[in-house]
């Protein structure tokens, strides 16, 4: 390990990093899967088009693939919007960050629309039903009634989805954000250890997948508390 | 902004020029991975502590790690010692294509082994029993009772996960390799038009993976046939 010396606090940021890459593309698939839900539950026709062809692309196509079309085609794009403005500008440069974060986002987010659907559907009638007939408003109903019982039926899935936001960080390294495997492949240009470096990253990612897990596993104690010794 | 749709359509037959290495690590990784998840799922089955907890191990470090990293520790990692250089293993390991079958074969065997072992778990007890009841041996139970029933349990979940391996294909083109993506990614190094070249290759992967959920879909109803509604 000490071989490492002089790169543990690049790896640190390198950490740092990734876990902002995770939340920022965790809040846009929360966002969009709530969203995505509701497009697809919604009685309007065009919604649920729209819905249905954002799954069907974002879980067909190979996230480096949607990484790398954000990447270079949100810098055309941007470029030639800023250019309106101000035309002696020549290119703008979308960053990594934002650009593998709302990818990564996007991506994940196609599969929590699935899961939220299923969970939404989930949530018995009779509920909705009985908060309509105490007169709750819409927002309240969703607020009160089925955002807290589709969250325990999505739980299990979100988990894992959880998961494959974290592992999907590791793509942004290949549009030069400088996360760990980034970090790992500049130190070993350096030191010329690959295996040590890239095992080192795997056992980073292996812990931090590891916190996921368990949190999940609690919080899905945590939510069906009131089932606990009916059975 | 320009957007040039004959380009796409002129870019797809180059971007296909790629189908066939990609079709090919998929084909040959899913062979490879299932058999290895086989052996897995039996030692993860098994009530031996020394051939469950390397079983359970090994589900745990392939599913908590990134692919992306699992291939560049086999790709860039293995050659820095010595002894796998001299080795005769050398040939294969220096080979992006294999270290890419090797990754992908050994990633997709650790989700396969749990999707197999959810199908097994799912299996009706009360077909076993009647299995015991009949005089069948242990393993006639296992290959004429659970056996059939998990695949068939299995089968939904498994099509996601080809699915899922076709999309993983797609990181073979950071070693080098020339598959779909990697060609797309040599014409955009070309042309820098990314939107038109990257939206063709989507296009064909999206045809890839309907093809893919349709073949499953046939797969599914076949063997469900005896539940059909007349």
């Amino acid at each position: 390990m000490s071989m490492l010396d002089g790169w543990w606090d690049d790896f640190f940021f390198g950490l740092v990093t990734v876990l902002q890459v995770f939340s920022v593309s965790l809040v846009i698939a929360v966002v969009c899967g709530l969203l995505g839900a509701s497009a697809k539950l919604s009685k309007s026709r065009v919604l649920r088009g729209i819905a249905q062809a954002y799954t069907i692309v974002f879980r067909g196509a190979p996230e480096l693939l949607v990484l790398l079309l954000f990447y270079f085609g949100m810098a055309i794009a941007l470029t030639q919007v800023v250019q309106l403005f101000d035309p002696s500008v020549k290119f703008i440069d979308l960053p990594p960050f934002w650009a593998g974060s709302i990818a990564i986002g996007l991506i994940v987010g196609a599969y929590m629309t699935e899961t939220f659907r299923g969970a939404f559907l989930g949530v018995d009638r009779g509920q909705i039903e009985a908060a309509r007939a105490l007169s709750l408003k819409r927002h309240q109903i969703f607020r009160y009634v089925r955002f807290p019982q589709m969250w325990r039926l999505a739980l299990p899935n979100f988990g894992n989805h959880m998961l494959s936001i974290m592992k999907d960080t590791a793509l942004v390294s290949i549009i030069g954000l400088e996360e760990i495997l980034f970090v790992a492949k500049m130190a070993n240009s350096l030191i010329h250890r690959p295996f040590l470096l890239y095992m080192t990253v795997a056992l980073i990612y292996l812990a931090i997948t590891t916190v996921i897990t368990l949190a999940v596993g609690w919080l899905e104690v945590r939510a069906n508390r009131h089932l606990r010794g009916a059975r | 902004m320009s957007f040039d749709l004959s380009l796409i359509a002129s870019s797809l037959p180059k971007i296909l020029q790629g189908l066939g290495l990609t079709l090919n690590l998929l084909a040959v990784s899913t062979l490879f991975g299932l058999i290895l998840a086989v052996g897995i799922l039996l030692m993860r089955l098994s009530r031996r502590a020394w051939l469950v907890w390397p079983a359970r191990a090994y589900i745990y470090f392939f599913r908590g790690t990134p692919l992306l990293v699992q291939l560049f520790v086999i790709y860039h990692g293995l050659p820095q010692f010595g002894f796998i250089r001299q080795s005769v293993f050398w040939p294969i390991l220096r080979d992006p294509y294999w270290c890419s079958v090797i990754a992908l074969s050994l990633n997709t065997a650790a989700y396969v082994s749990e999707i197999l072992r959810g199908g097994v778990l799912g299996v009706d007890k009360g077909f076993i029993e009647a299995g015991k009841a009949l005089g069948l041996s242990k393993f006639q139970r296992t290959t004429r009772i659970t056996a059939p029933l998990a695949v068939r349990l299995a089968l939904p979940a498994y099509s996601n996960e080809i699915v899922s391996m076709l999309k993983s294909t797609a990181l073979a083109s950071t070693v080098t390799l020339m598959e779909m993506t990697g060609v797309a990614r040599t014409i955009v190094a070309d042309t820098f038009a990314p939107y038109e070249i990257f939206i063709a290759a989507t296009i064909i992967y999206l045809v890839l993976v309907w093809i893919i959920q349709t073949a499953f879909t046939l797969i599914e109803t076949y063997t469900n046939r005896h539940v059909r509604k007349i």
